[in-house]
């Protein structure tokens, strides 16, 4: 009895212990740390890039073909005129890095030369498709009906480099998603002297017999440099 | 000053140190130095060609024959094997009206062979066979990795790269195609390795012409060239600008590696037609190997051209756990006697570089496979996986007429083959994979974390 009694007592006391006031901290100001060193931000890119998947290229390729399905694109790309530009996407899918799981073949996680090779094929047929529908029509296509080459264009002329860099801007967006003057390099410059060397050579009297004028064979190399740029295939 | 008695930690650190240093030192004749590094470098007049036997083939139907029960060992009999098409099998007693066969052992050669081998046989002054790999594994991913790297899978992943990446990248970056794979395991990991050599894995050679054909209506090569040459030198100044500039500077290389591709008119080596034309002494029709004849038409003829360093190709077939192990001998017998027939080629064909050569003077050829098969036949009549092994060197730079390691004679175990630096044991790949590239100056310490050089295979130990 004696000993609840004391139970009860020490309870009685802790909880009017507790329930004082509490105790007042003076405030003070506080007083700004002292630096002790100073180090500059790593924004730097930690990871090499990579090579965008094979899925994501043949995506992006047929959204740039005019969000064709895969069939519908392998039809237009042959064409029928004999023109040998593609074959079959089947033909491809092993070189494009495509794993093959009924051989057990991995994904290809690296470029290799034969899958330069392949981008160079289909990045070409993708171009040379896309200058006779934008730009060989029979009646004008309007700009935005055009698949690739948005754009116009003075009829059968080349363009100098004050007409090119706006042009090529248009291309460069639509491949490399950002405006070519934010380039790390003089891209237009580039471009532009790959553009009228082809003109150039294109228009000489021994030219080889091409289904293009010079003007669209220039624009035509200018578009396969893009589809097939560093930058476009690595992220 | 190198003080070890500075504090507790300095000590552990010092002593830690030391022990790297001693141990490096002590490492030293452990390395693959000696006479494979002091030899010149072979460089680009070297050609290699890798051959995978997919599944994992019964050894003891070729390099380590046995025609009688012992132990665990059920031989292979005219009971479990179709024999009707086997050019070596002769008859031997087993069990009343079951018969074994008779051990192959041409006139001259040390090495003893099942009937497997075929006509191979005849080349046995040739031939380097190794035998009792130990591969401390049974599954066919793992197997097939640690025989082409020396190393085994690492959660599932290949952590090595493969002998075939390595010979490429040292010895053939300037060639066109440093390396062409036909479902070779090979794999491209690692540093130190030149991005040229990025292994062209494809289901089959002639998916490759399709990518190298160009049309000629519209463009010319000389367009397509200006293209490439330009997006080589972007590749260039964006890697200039870059944190890393690995992947951007191999896309370079590539570029030019194409170009040069492109303008030698490559397609016809690729095309299976031509080939077959090109190459009739291979057999196109063989029941097992005839896909892989092409493959071999292949070798011969981008050897010949100087337009490879190493061709890779796997042949299937050899995965028989049940009634189809009746026709391993038979896989066996077509896959050896393709490799005779490409080797009589290499023989037929000058060096493309060297005068007065013969290309099989300068091509090296190793044949590897998963694993071997289970000694016990069983029920279903075949045999499963079993963790030894044996491989196949045909090369000017090996001894051949020479069998190297051994299995016990009671359970087809890798036995003991010699004293290496971590003690006696059975030779594995590692050790041979450190040896073949250590044959043409390339130091395996530089690609291969394991593995010890084996003298007795080299012809100039």
């Amino acid at each position: 009895m004696t000993s609840r009694a004391l139970q009860i007592a020490s309870l009685a006391l802790l909880s009017i212990a507790g329930c004082g006031h509490p105790a007042v901290i003076a405030a003070a100001p506080t007083t700004p740390l002292v630096a002790r060193a100073t180090e500059p931000q790593d924004s730097s890119t930690k990871a090499d890039l990579r090579l965008v998947p094979a899925e994501a290229y043949v995506r992006t390729y047929l959204q740039l073909f005019g969000g064709l399905d895969p069939v519908t694109a392998q039809t237009r790309a042959r064409g029928g005129d004999g023109g040998a530009l593609f074959d079959s996407w089947e033909d491809y899918l092993a070189a494009l890095g495509f794993p093959d799981y009924r051989l057990d073949l991995p994904r290809a996680t690296q470029t290799n030369g034969l899958m330069m090779a392949a981008f160079e094929r289909l990045g070409t047929a993708l171009c040379d498709r896309a200058v006779e529908h934008d730009l060989k029509g029979k009646t004008a296509v309007p700009v935005n009906e055009r698949i690739i080459f948005a754009f116009d264009l003075p009829k059968g002329a080349a363009v100098d480099l004050a007409a090119f860099a706006p042009r090529f801007d248009v291309l460069h967006r639509t491949f490399l998603s950002y405006p070519a003057s934010l380039a790390p390099t003089d891209r237009t410059r580039a471009f532009f002297d790959l553009y009228t060397a082809t003109v150039a050579r294109h228009a000489a009297k021994t030219a080889a017999k091409s289904r293009f004028t010079p003007a669209e064979d220039g624009w035509a190399v200018v578009c396969y440099g893009l589809v097939r740029h560093p930058e476009f295939h690595l992220y | 000053m190198f003080n070890l008695y500075r504090s507790p930690a300095a000590s552990r650190r010092a002593f830690l140190k030391a022990l790297g240093v001693g141990a490096a030192l002590g490492a030293t004749p452990f390395l693959p130095m000696g006479s494979a590094l002091a030899a010149e470098p072979a460089l680009d007049t070297e050609f290699f060609i890798f051959l995978h036997a997919s599944g994992g083939w019964d050894v003891t139907l070729w390099a380590d024959p046995r025609n009688e029960k012992r132990g665990i060992i059920d031989p292979a009999t005219t009971d479990n094997t179709d024999t009707s098409h086997l050019h070596r099998w002769v008859d031997a007693p087993h069990d009343d009206d079951v018969k074994s066969f008779a051990l192959v052992r041409p006139a001259g050669s040390n090495l003893v062979f099942g009937p497997g081998i075929g006509d191979l046989a005849e080349m046995y002054d040739r031939l380097c066979v190794i035998n009792g790999l130990a591969m401390n594994t049974v599954s066919h991913p793992d197997g097939t990795a640690f025989s082409a790297t020396g190393r085994h899978l690492s959660g599932g992943r290949v952590p090595g790269a493969s002998i075939d990446t390595v010979l490429a990248s040292e010895l053939g970056p300037r060639q066109t195609f440093p390396l062409v794979s036909v479902q070779f395991p090979s794999s491209y990991t690692g540093d130190g390795l030149d991005r040229r050599a990025v292994p062209l894995r494809v289901g089959q050679i002639g998916s490759i012409s399709k990518s190298l054909t160009r049309a000629g209506q519209y463009d010319t090569d000389a367009d397509r060239d200006a293209v490439t040459a330009l997006l080589s030198r972007e590749a260039t100044q964006v890697a200039a600008t870059s944190s890393y500039t690995d992947v951007l500077q191999g896309m370079s290389v590539q570029y030019d590696g194409l170009r040069r591709m492109l303008g030698e008119n490559l397609q016809d080596v690729f095309e299976a037609n031509r080939l077959k034309k090109e190459h009739p002494e291979l057999d196109y029709k063989a029941r097992f190997a005839g896909g892989g004849a092409v493959n071999a038409a292949f070798a011969i003829e981008a050897l010949k051209r100087n337009v490879v360093r190493c061709v890779s190709f796997a042949m299937g077939g050899f995965d028989t756990h049940a009634a189809n192990y009746r026709f391993q001998a038979e896989v066996q017998q077509e896959f050896f006697e393709m490799i005779g027939a490409m080797v009589k080629q290499l023989d037929k064909t000058p060096h493309p570089t060297l005068v007065g050569k013969k290309l099989s003077d300068h091509t090296h050829i190793l044949v590897v496979s998963d694993f071997c098969r289970t000694p016990q036949i069983n029920m279903a009549g075949g045999r499963d996986h079993y963790p030894n092994n044996s491989a196949l060197v045909i090369s000017p730079r090996f001894r051949s007429n020479q069998a190297f390691g051994k299995s016990d004679p009671d359970q087809l175990l890798p036995a003991r083959a010699r004293k290496f630096i971590d003690g006696d044991r059975a030779i594995a790949p590692p050790d041979l994979i450190a040896t073949f590239v250590s044959a043409f100056g390339i130091s395996p310490r530089k690609y291969f974390r394991d593995g010890e050089v084996v003298p007795e295979l080299l012809l100039h130990a």
